[in-house]
């Protein structure tokens, strides 16, 4: 099974060296922007640069799916792609339309992408209680 | 989908893990195919019946 572990190990490496990144940017652009900064480009780029370690993780996802080699294993993770995406869209899709008629507050878009990584964790014991299997990382 | 996976195994006293290596993939994927609860891709199903050296149709059969 080294094949399998050759693939989950190089993306757990990817993907924790980009956490550490993107906590490193984050702690730098939290330093270097005051509160209510004017939007200027400088204080832009700054902000999207964790955006590009997200942009990272996804791409780390996708590569995850292109090496493995084993189908099955394939299968559970791209299962749990597809309820992570599922649940992200139906909670942001509701959330978005309660928004439109009742004065809740907005759901900062900042926190799609970690609706989504709760999602694949949902994907995952959706897995584990429909296949027994829950699948290998992420 | 039904198989003789598991039958054919144990006719070569083989342990999923040994299946699983000399298919060279995961022993969840032997496990999910015998059990039905996972079909094999072609060229998967190729594979097993190689190593088995016999016709897919005579592991692989419609419910």
């Amino acid at each position: 099974m080294t094949f399998r572990n050759r693939a989950t190990r190089r993306y757990i490496r990817i993907h924790l060296s980009l956490s550490v990144l993107y906590i490193a940017l984050v702690l730098l652009a939290s330093l270097f922007i005051p509160d209510n900064a004017a939007p200027t480009p400088m204080v832009i780029l700054f902000a999207l640069l964790p955006g590009l370690v997200v942009l990272g993780w996804i791409w780390n996802m996708g590569s995850l799916l292109v090496n493995m080699e084993d189908e099955y294993l394939r299968m559970l993770e791209v299962r749990k792609m597809l309820w992570a995406t599922a649940i992200t869209l139906s909670i942001c899709g509701g959330w978005g339309l309660v928004e439109l008629f009742a004065a809740i507050p907005r759901l900062p878009v900042f926190f799609v992408f970690p609706i989504w990584c709760v999602g694949l964790a949902l994907g995952q014991l959706i897995n584990k209680l429909t296949l027994g299997d829950g699948g290998t990382c992420a | 989908m039904n198989n003789r996976l598991k039958v054919l195994r144990a006719e070569r006293d083989w342990s999923q893990q040994d299946l699983a290596d000399r298919l060279g993939v995961s022993r969840q994927s032997v496990n999910a195919i015998e059990t039905g609860r996972y079909d094999p891709s072609l060229p998967l199903a190729f594979t097993i019946s190689e190593l088995f050296g016999l016709p897919i149709e005579a592991i692989f059969s419609r419910d």
